[in-house]
């Protein structure tokens, strides 16, 4: 048996000459694009909103759940909730907020997005959004806020008739 | 298998959705439709459920990252344990295999079984999210798609055992036609072989009506344990037998004329359920019907023909549905409808229904008491088996 040796074991040329160099790759993609739909209950809250300005939401009796984004069934305990819309008024309250300085490929924005999600009065629920006319710093968690939509004749019946929510008046 | 389990498991109830092209309801939606029928028929309320299987195919056909996770609640698993079941295109079956598991155990004692797949959603084709199942190296830069493999898998049985393309067309035309009794169906058609070979050729041998169609929608059953489903239900159905199988990934290392991987799955089923002869012991089948030859394919595999005489046995109307032994009278995947998981599923709700004699016009005749289902998928290698039983 060899002594432990100082010196470092003989590597094949091979191996070495391997190790030294980056991997070779090559670029692949899943070539797929998708059509998605809004749902039964979906199709509803979109349609309204671009209609009329206002959210549908449905409720759980049973519950106590009033659902906003609405579903045509109660999570809880499967009732099925197609026949208990009802509209609230789109307005609420920052329950949460940031302020982003990253786009998504990691690189620094122009300029930072106020995003925040606001829960709807009346509701179980909200909707993640962009705050509007207002500065990060008077930003307050609780504050009260009102929905900004695309004037009638842009919307489109999606999420981008949304375009925030801006303080109470 | 290592050791029987000891503990029964029973299904108990079972509902489905629409089969069809592009639903207007999202996937969370199917789901509930499916499950909520399954519930009600099994008299169980969403609350007394102790735990939810959910299975579904690849994320991509839905366009959702993490879809099991984002179904849950069309699913009913909100606030319970709940797992995702996917072995690929073997996941249908694969879920009552997972939800067997939580029972069998002694974990629980009322399972929700769901499956789902919304692949309209996959633009401009499924085939887009296929070609990346394939190896990056050794395979994709030649852009294959599925159809590549069945018609090259199909052409070597075809040459192995002298079958003619004609034998296997037949298979579309069984199942198109018991698909016309199917109120979910969405490919029914009566049609005659000629038909089926007047269709285009998509990769020959392959033509378009030996393939299933994109298909939306859900599937669901209710899995209790002996005690609960014996205080539930007036008729039982037990899950008596389950199995599974992966063979190699290199499909080229398989052997392609016969599924040995459906061989392993069916054996151990086989041999949990205690049957040695599965020919007799078997009286209703629903084998994996994505394409037609897959049918005769995996009924060699399951033992219910001898290899390479599926297709004699199908011309002497032995699977027809008033046959010795009927197969996919529901329809299959060819009649029925291919939304993935939920296929494989469908086939576990029909042989509920077929076994307690409530099939309508679907029923095969002779009141059967033991039916078998199996699917097949992930990289082309698995085979999943399940064996339900009046007792």
């Amino acid at each position: 048996m060899r002594p432990a040796s100082d010196q470092a074991p003989t590597v094949p040329t091979v191996l070495s000459a391997l190790d030294q160099v980056e991997p070779r790759v090559w670029k692949g993609a899943m070539p797929v694009q998708f059509l998605y739909t809004a749902g039964a209950a979906g199709e509803r809250f979109f349609q309204t909103l671009k209609r009329k300005g206002v959210f549908v939401v449905t409720r759980c009796e049973e519950c106590r759940l009033t659902y906003l984004p609405p579903r045509i069934y109660c999570e809880r305990c499967f009732a099925d909730l197609s026949e208990t819309w009802r509209e609230v008024a789109p307005v609420g309250k920052v329950h949460t907020h940031t302020l982003v300085h990253v786009d998504r490929q990691g690189r620094n924005a122009a300029s930072p997005t106020l995003v925040a999600f606001v829960r709807i009065d009346g509701t179980d629920g909200g909707l993640v959004t962009r705050l509007l006319e207002i500065a990060p710093a008077d930003v307050r968690i609780d504050m009260p806020v009102e929905l900004v939509l695309a004037p009638k004749r842009r919307r489109r019946g999606t999420l981008d008739d949304i375009i925030g929510f801006r303080n109470r008046r | 298998m290592k050791r029987k389990p000891q503990r029964r498991v029973a299904v108990i109830g079972a509902g489905m959705s629409l089969f069809m092209r592009r639903a207007l309801e999202t996937g969370k939606e199917l789901s509930y439709y499916a499950a909520s029928q399954a519930l009600e028929t099994a008299g169980v309320r969403l609350k007394e459920i102790q735990a939810v299987v959910m299975a579904t195919a690849p994320d991509a056909f839905d366009g959702v990252h993490m879809k099991g996770e984002w179904l849950l609640d069309g699913a009913g698993g909100v606030r319970k344990p709940y797992l995702r079941a996917y072995v690929g295109g073997g996941s249908g079956v694969f879920s009552i295999i997972s939800g067997w598991t939580l029972v069998a155990s002694g974990l629980f004692d009322l399972v929700l079984v769901v499956a789902e797949e919304k692949m309209s959603s996959c633009q401009p084709h499924p085939q887009g999210a296929f070609l990346t199942i394939f190896d990056h190296t050794i395979e994709r830069p030649l852009g294959p798609n599925l159809l590549w493999i069945f018609s090259l898998e199909q052409h070597r049985y075809m040459a192995t055992y002298g079958i003619r393309n004609e034998d296997i067309a037949l298979v579309s035309v069984k199942n198109k036609r018991n698909a016309l009794d199917h109120p979910v169906a969405q490919v029914a058609a009566s049609l005659t072989v000629k038909d089926v070979l007047a269709s285009e050729v998509v990769a020959w041998p392959v033509h378009r009506l030996m393939v299933s169609p994109i298909s939306d929608g859900a599937a669901a059953i209710v899995l209790a344990s002996e005690d609960v489903a014996r205080r539930l239900s007036d008729k039982p159905i037990w899950v008596q037998g389950v199995g599974w199988s992966l063979d190699t990934s290199y499909w080229g290392n398989r052997d392609l004329a016969y599924p040995r991987y459906v061989e392993r799955a069916a054996r151990m089923a086989y041999e949990m359920a205690g049957i040695s002869e599965p020919r007799r012991q078997i009286h209703v089948a629903e084998p994996y019907d994505p394409f037609a030859y897959k049918e005769l394919h995996h009924l060699e595999g399951l033992q219910l023909s001898d290899k390479g005489k599926a297709p004699e046995d199908l011309a002497r109307g032995r699977f027809e549905r008033t046959g010795e032994l009927p197969t996919c009278p529901s329809g299959g995947l060819m009649g029925v409808g291919n939304p993935i998981a939920a296929a494989g599923l469908m086939k576990l709700c029909e042989l509920f229904w077929q076994l307690r004699g409530e099939a309508g016009a679907r029923q095969v005749p002779g009141n059967p008491e033991r039916g078998l289902a199996q699917a097949w998928g992930d990289l082309m290698q698995v085979g999943t088996v399940a064996i339900l039983g009046v007792n």
